[in-house]
C-alpha cells in the first residue's frame, strides 16, 4: 500500500465518521427521535462518504452535484428502510442525514457575492462578486434540488412503506 | 389532493361513526397546522390528513398556503365544509411529525375515538420536546464536525465547538424571549463569527479562515430547503416557494450577521 493511498483512505474514513457525528448533532437540532440518532449517523455516514468518493481527485472525479444526488439516493435508501425498523417517518432519518450535505457554504458565498455587487461600483469587482453570486448560488441551489431529487425517489418508489411505518 | 381512487380504497372496512363534520373539519385543520409547523411535507399532510378523514366518511382536500391551511371536507352527499387555520410555527420537530403520524394511523386503525384523539392530539403538541442543554452540545458538536469536513485542524474544531455553543444558546434565550427570527439569526452568526475570528487574533491552529467561515453553519435552514424542494416535486409550488423564500431570508440574515464581523473583526486587527 503506498503513502498516497493511506492518506486517501484515513481521510475517506475521516469524512465518514465526522459526518456521522454532524448527522447526530443535527439530529437533535431537529428534534429526531432518539432512536434514530445512530441510524441517521449510518446513513449521513454512507452518503458523505460515497460523495467524496464520486468528486475525489484521483477517483470518480464526478461533478458535486451529481455526486450529491447520487449520495442522497443511498440515503433515501437506508432511510426508507431504517424507517420500518424504527417506525418513524422516512424524513426523520432522511432530512439529518442529508444535513451534512447541505452546501451552506456556497450560499454564504452567495450572499457574501451579492452583498460585494452592491458596495462595489467598480466594474472589475463588480463583476467578480456577480461571478460570485450567480456561481455559487446556482451551485447552491442546482445541489439542493438534486439532492431533493435522489433522495425522494426512494420514498415514491416506496411509498407503502414510506407512509405507513409509523402505523 | 385526494383522488377518488385513493378514496375507494383505503374506505374499505371503515365503519361511518356518524360525528359531526364541523368537529372533524376544525380537528383537522389544526392537525395539518401543526404538521406543517413540525417540518413535515404537503405529500404527508395530505396523506395524514385524507386518511383521518376517510375514517370518518369524508372526503378531504388540503391547500397549504404560506401563513395558513385550509382543509375543505366533502361528503358523500355533496356536502362541502371548508376549515382554515393559521399555521403553528413550532420549528423543525420530527419527534413531534412521528406522534402525529402514528396518531392519524391510531384513528384509521379505530384505536381512537375522534374525542380521545383530540385529547391525545393536546397531549402530543403540549409535551416538552428535548433537553436543551443535550441539543446545545450536540449541535455544538456537529458544527465542530463541520469544521473538520471543511478541512479546519484541532484548534479550529475546538474554537467553533465553543463558538456554536455561545450562538445557540443566545438563540435559545433569545428564542424563549420571542424575538424576531431574522434577528436571532443575525446576532447569533454575529457571536458565533466573532468569537471564532479567536483562531486567527490569537494565531490558533492554521485554518483560522475554515473556522469563521463554519461558525456559523449551524443555522443554515437545512430542512426547509430541502422541504422546499421536495414540495416542488409534488408540484405544491405555493408551499415550496414560502418554504424557500423563509429559508432564503434567514441564510440572508446569517450571512448579514457573518460578514458584519469579518468587517468589524478585521478593523480590530
Amino acid at each position: 500500500m503506498t503513502n498516497d493511498s493511506i492518506i486517501s483512505w484515513s481521510v475517506f474514513f475521516d469524512d465518514a465518521l465526522f459526518s456521522a457525528m454532524a448527522a447526530i448533532g443535527f439530529s437533535s437540532i431537529s428534534h429526531t427521535p432518539q432512536r434514530a440518532y445512530i441510524l441517521c449517523a449510518v446513513a449521513a455516514a454512507a452518503g458523505h462518504s460515497l460523495r467524496f468518493l464520486l468528486t475525489m481527485p484521483g477517483g470518480a472525479e464526478m461533478n458535486i452535484i451529481a455526486a450529491a444526488t447520487i449520495a442522497a439516493f443511498i440515503v433515501g435508501v437506508i432511510a426508507v428502510f431504517v424507517a420500518k425498523v424504527i417506525k418513524v417517518p422516512a424524513e426523520a432519518c432522511l432530512f439529518p442525514a442529508l444535513l451534512p450535505m447541505i452546501p451552506g457554504l456556497y450560499a454564504c458565498r452567495a450572499f457574501e457575492g451579492f452583498v460585494g455587487c452592491l458596495s462595489n461600483l467598480d466594474e472589475t469587482l463588480f463583476s467578480h462578486n456577480l461571478y460570485l453570486f450567480v456561481s455559487n448560488g446556482m451551485t447552491c441551489g442546482a445541489i439542493v434540488i438534486g439532492m431533493a431529487i435522489g433522495a425522494n425517489i426512494p420514498i415514491f418508489l416506496m411509498k407503502k412503506i414510506s407512509f405507513q411505518v409509523t402505523r | 389532493m385526494t383522488t377518488m381512487t385513493d378514496f375507494d380504497t383505503e374506505c374499505e372496512d371503515v365503519s361511518f361513526s356518524g360525528i359531526t363534520m364541523d368537529t372533524l373539519g376544525r380537528f383537522l385543520a389544526e392537525y395539518s397546522a401543526w404538521l406543517w409547523g413540525s417540518g413535515a411535507t404537503c405529500v404527508r399532510i395530505d396523506k395524514n390528513v385524507s386518511r383521518i378523514a376517510m375514517t370518518y366518511g369524508y372526503m378531504a382536500d388540503v391547500a397549504v398556503m404560506p401563513r395558513h391551511v385550509t382543509v375543505c371536507l366533502s361528503d358523500e352527499g355533496g356536502n362541502v365544509h371548508t376549515y382554515t387555520q393559521r399555521v403553528v410555527r413550532a420549528g423543525i420537530n420530527f419527534d413531534l411529525n412521528t406522534e402525529l403520524s402514528a396518531l392519524s394511523w391510531s384513528i384509521r386503525d379505530g384505536k381512537l375515538s375522534l374525542d380521545d384523539a383530540e385529547k391525545r392530539f393536546r397531549t402530543i403538541v403540549g409535551q416538552p420536546y428535548g433537553n436543551n442543554f443535550n441539543i446545545l452540545w450536540l449541535t455544538s458538536l456537529a458544527n465542530a464536525s463541520f469544521c473538520r469536513l471543511f478541512g479546519g485542524d484541532a484548534a479550529a474544531m475546538g474554537v467553533v465547538f465553543f463558538a456554536t455553543a455561545a450562538g445557540y444558546f443566545l438563540k435559545q434565550r433569545f428564542l424563549r424571549e420571542k424575538m424576531d427570527i431574522r434577528v436571532i439569526f443575525f446576532l447569533c452568526a454575529f457571536i458565533s463569527a466573532s468569537l471564532a475570528s479567536g483562531c486567527g487574533l490569537f494565531g490558533w491552529g492554521a485554518t483560522p479562515g475554515v473556522a469563521v467561515a463554519t461558525s456559523v453553519l449551524y443555522l443554515i435552514p437545512g430542512v426547509p430547503y430541502i422541504n422546499a424542494a421536495s414540495d416542488m416535486l409534488a408540484s405544491h409550488y405555493l408551499c415550496s416557494f414560502s418554504r424557500f423564500a423563509d429559508a432564503v431570508i434567514l441564510t440572508a440574515s446569517l450571512s448579514l450577521g457573518l460578514l458584519t464581523s469579518i468587517t468589524v473583526m478585521n478593523n480590530c486587527l
